[in-house]
């Protein structure tokens, strides 16, 4: 053992876990993901598993037990009507929705892997994401199906699959629903005629019951041949470094992450939990804390297809007793400045679940003041299926850290030299654990340089106190480097954040003559600030906050910021941006 | 004038648009607008101080005749129409602002709407067989609130019923209004083409000059732009339907023929000029919305 780490590797942090956290990591209770969806369906058959609410409060709701149904007929439908075998990719873009649970449980008990995908992409992201991945099937929501037509003749794709916002709603519902996306709205494009089949899921459905009839039991073999190793999904991400590639997250992986998260998390939780999934479940957070952790605890989920504006979700947090909700710091905040929120928080509200992106301390602040519950903010990446870090529940919760590592999970903070970072001082965050992924699909050299030595490579930048709590300092690659010393952007943004006048901000690099690299700020104004906000103003401001290499050499205005379909601000757009504004001098 | 027929259709389907709108509310709501009462007190001061007045004072400035003055000031005094609510969402408005200023003027109305009608109406000038009795009125608001409450409670047993109803209701309002065209104007072309000019201006006027006093007076007391534009709506846009119905329950034959004509036209034209400010304000509202949804926590 190298016992240079023996700070980290102590585990400082078992001392926080208390009595109610599990110090070492249980052994996971499925074979696979398939096992977990059946005894989940078999155990809490007639409870209400999922229920999506639109904006208007129109609803449909899917039992464990239909569940249990309809997934075992789209796996059928996979691997007799598609002809797919096991390991055989299907790619799923689906917003939120009752259709979002049984397809990418069917993918499972098909014992096919998911290939989860934003529904928003544009044609030629989806082209580069099925033909990397290879799927064969691709379902898809009716409203982006005019894509289909620049996609489906140049990928590999044999099959698809439609399915609708008010899929598995009751008739009226679904026809109302329908009625204003197709007539209102005008959301719902033509079908483009494809050269290979495609059918609504109704149909896809109805299909793989038919066919599975004649095994009686089928669907069974499918998955119970299925390895722990074996690749559950591709789980793309890497938008920061440009190249999208696919994480390969076996079942073990998320199995393993599961009981991590529940781990944290199950001293809170009782037999009728009811989870707000306002976040996408395509998005690894929502997908593993929601989807996953949830089911596999008989939980309900309430589905909002899409929580922009913010005022969607007032119908689901109204009409259900949510007691947990997940979400990023732009839903945290965007909840608490609607009316009906703050004056009628849910009030069977056990605790709200924060990721994604950095919680902001006055934002949580508030929301334990207004919602009376806590909100733990914890760490992870797509690579690690996604949780790292978490902050307990009960005892202590630091305000701006990511918490502790979750059970049998090694974090380590090491200096570009190799060497640790003391306690205290900022080192990029390694992580070793049973939810770190395979590796990337078909990309041994990016594999190769996110892992080494059975570490995973995070690339954030991170500190950690002597009991054990970490705090992200920034990644490693925003670091703006002004005359030698390390500029991190987050603090910089968190400075300007705290101007009034000032509703959001990013900080990146630009190339200087003379320190190499100076800070630039982009700053939206605030709306509701009356006045004209001026550069020097926000230079000023920084000044009674920041030493002097950490003052932004120019700022520039901006109406809104580049941001990621979970709310994250893309620093990469803006760095791009300045190469090209630079390239051109 | 209407059939005994029609004038039962459109009672029947004035419960359907009140059913819809108990179907839009909570009793939450109803808590939320008492503890934060400003925005909907600036709407009540527009709906019963700004309109009544207004519609008082075209009234006088035009020298209408009593028959189309009391059209006039009746249409004044009426609550909000359920249509705002329609508008406010395609202007990206603050729809939950347009909702409960809808139904807490309708609320109020039984009180209000009684009284500024016999003020107003005496104050023009307006006695005798052309007073619309308060009793009348008052009768017509309280029977209206039964299908609303309904509509609240069916909401609340039921979210899918409740959606549906609301839907049925809220299209049911623009439904009357063709209704209205269809049954009203062919049999009354007519009287349009010999109606003057000041008639025109009179049922139009109440309505824009309702937006911009709204919008402004909304302005005065520091409600944000949104809100602004949301109140200026709700104000421009009275209860056309709701004024009718008054109508055909008071008066009969020729009459009644004459005071319906402000306020048959001032439901025929609310929608065009709606519709226009609605596409305008819509435009503005498009990047303070975006705004609106990211907006952060204040800082200490």
């Amino acid at each position: 053992m190298d016992t240079r780490f023996s700070a980290y590797d102590n585990k400082p942090w078992l001392a926080a876990y208390g009595s109610s956290i599990s110090q070492t990591l249980p052994p996971a209770r499925h074979p696979n993901l398939g096992h977990l969806v059946h005894s989940a369906c078999q155990r809490f058959a007639e409870q209400t598993a999922f229920t999506c609410v639109v904006p208007n409060g129109m609803n449909g709701s899917l039992s464990y037990r239909q569940l249990a149904d309809a997934s075992d007929a789209f796996a059928a439908y996979l691997r007799i009507d598609c002809k797919l075998e096991a390991g055989d990719r299907v790619a799923v873009q689906l917003p939120n929705g009752l259709a979002y649970p049984v397809v990418a449980f069917g993918v499972f008990k098909a014992g096919c892997v998911l290939v989860n995908t934003n529904p928003l992409y544009t044609a030629s992201e989806m082209l580069h994401q099925f033909n990397d991945s290879g799927a064969k099937v691709l379902v898809i929501v009716d409203m982006f199906a005019d894509k289909l037509a620049a996609v489906v003749p140049q990928s590999k794709i044999t099959h698809v699959v439609l399915a609708a916002v008010s899929e598995m709603f009751p008739a009226l519902p679904n026809l109302i629903v329908r009625g204003v996306q197709k007539v209102w709205s005008k959301v719902l494009p033509p079908i483009p005629a494809l050269a290979v089949p495609v059918l609504r899921l109704s149909a896809a459905l109805a299909a793989g019951t038919a066919s599975a009839k004649a095994t009686p039991g089928v669907v069974q073999t499918y998955w119970r041949g299925v390895a722990a190793s074996d690749v559950a999904a591709l789980q793309y991400t890497g938008g920061t470094t440009g190249v999208s590639k696919a994480a390969m997250l076996t079942h073990a992986n998320f199995l393993a992450n599961i009981e991590q998260v529940l781990a944290m998390g199950r001293s809170h939780m009782g037999s009728n939990e009811c989870v707000l999934t306002a976040l996408p479940l395509y998005h690894i957070f929502a997908f593993v804390a929601n989807l996953l952790c949830f089911v596999e605890i008989g939980a309900r989920n309430i589905l909002v297809p899409s929580p922009r504006p913010v005022q969607n979700l007032q119908r689901a947090i109204e009409n259900y007793p949510i007691t947990w909700i997940t979400g990023v710091n732009t839903l945290f905040n965007g909840l608490m400045n609607e009316e009906w929120f703050t004056a009628f928080p849910p009030k069977h509200l056990k605790a709200a679940i924060a990721g994604g992106t950095a919680l902001h301390s006055a934002v949580a602040a508030r929301w334990q003041s207004i919602t009376g519950t806590r909100v733990a903010e914890g760490f992870g990446l797509t690579e690690c299926s996604p949780v790292v870090t978490f902050n307990p529940l009960s005892g202590v919760a630091k305000p701006d850290s990511i918490g502790i590592p979750v059970p049998g999970t090694g974090v380590r903070l090491v200096q570009d030299d190799g060497q640790p970072a003391a306690v205290g001082e900022p080192g990029e965050l390694i992580v070793q654990g049973p939810q770190t992924m395979a590796g990337y699909w078909n990309r041994a050299d990016e594999t190769a340089i996110v892992q080494k030595d059975g570490w995973l490579y995070t690339g954030d930048v991170a500190v950690m106190d002597a009991q054990g709590y970490f705090r992200i300092v920034d990644r490693k690659k925003d670091l703006v480097l002004v005359s030698g010393f390390n500029v991190y952007p987050n603090e910089v943004e968190d400075a300007l954040s705290k101007m009034g006048a000032i509703l959001e901000a990013a900080v990146v690099g630009i190339p200087d003559p003379r320190s190499g690299e100076g800070v630039r700020a982009y700053v939206v104004k605030n709306p509701d600030f009356e006045g004209e906000l001026t550069a020097a103003a926000v230079i000023a401001h920084c000044k009674s906050l920041l030493t002097d290499y950490k003052i932004p050499k120019s700022v520039v205005f901006r109406a809104e910021l580049p941001k990621t379909p979970v709310g994250k601000i893309l620093r990469k757009d803006l760095k791009a941006e300045v190469k090209t504004e630079f390239a051109a001098r | 004038m209407l059939t005994p027929l029609e004038t039962t259709l459109l009672g029947i389907m004035m419960m359907v648009i009140m059913l819809g709108m108990g179907a839009s509310l909570t009793f939450r709501d109803f808590l939320i607008a008492f503890k934060k009462p400003k925005g909907v007190l600036v709407g009540l001061l527009c709906q019963f101080g700004i309109m009544p007045f207004l519609g008082y004072l075209l009234a006088v400035v035009l020298g209408l005749p009593p028959a189309l003055a009391v059209g006039l000031i009746l249409m004044g005094c009426m609550p909000g129409g359920t249509t705002s609510n329609i508008f406010t969402y395609f202007s990206k408005g603050v729809l939950a602002l347009s909702i409960m200023m809808t139904s807490v003027s309708t609320l109020c109305a039984v009180v209000f709407v009684p009284a500024l009608i016999a003020f107003y109406s005496k104050l023009a000038g307006v006695t005798g067989e052309f007073a619309i009795p308060a009793a009348n009125v008052a009768q017509v608001l309280v029977v209206l609130l039964v299908p609303t409450v309904i509509g609240m409670v069916l909401r609340k047993a039921n979210p899918n019923v409740g959606a549906t109803v609301e839907l049925i209701g809220s299209m049911l309002g623009i439904f009357v209004i063709l209704f209205l065209i269809v049954s009203w104007v062919p049999r009354n072309y007519q009287l349009l083409l010999s109606t003057p000019w000041y008639v025109f201006f009179a049922a139009i006027g109440l309505g824009l000059f309702g937006m911009v006093l709204g919008y402004f007076l909304s302005r005065a007391v520091r409600q944000d732009l949104n809100r602004s534009r949301t109140i200026s709506l709700e104000t421009g846009i009275q209860n056309g339907p709701l004024a009718v119905l008054i109508v055909t329950l008071t008066f009969t034959g020729e009459m009644q023929q004459q005071v319906l004509l402000v306020p048959v036209l001032y439901s025929l034209f609310i929608v065009l000029s709606s519709s226009a400010v609605t596409v305008w304000y819509r435009s503005m509202a498009t990047r303070e919305a975006l705004a609106r949804d990211a907006a952060k926590v204040a800082t200490a």
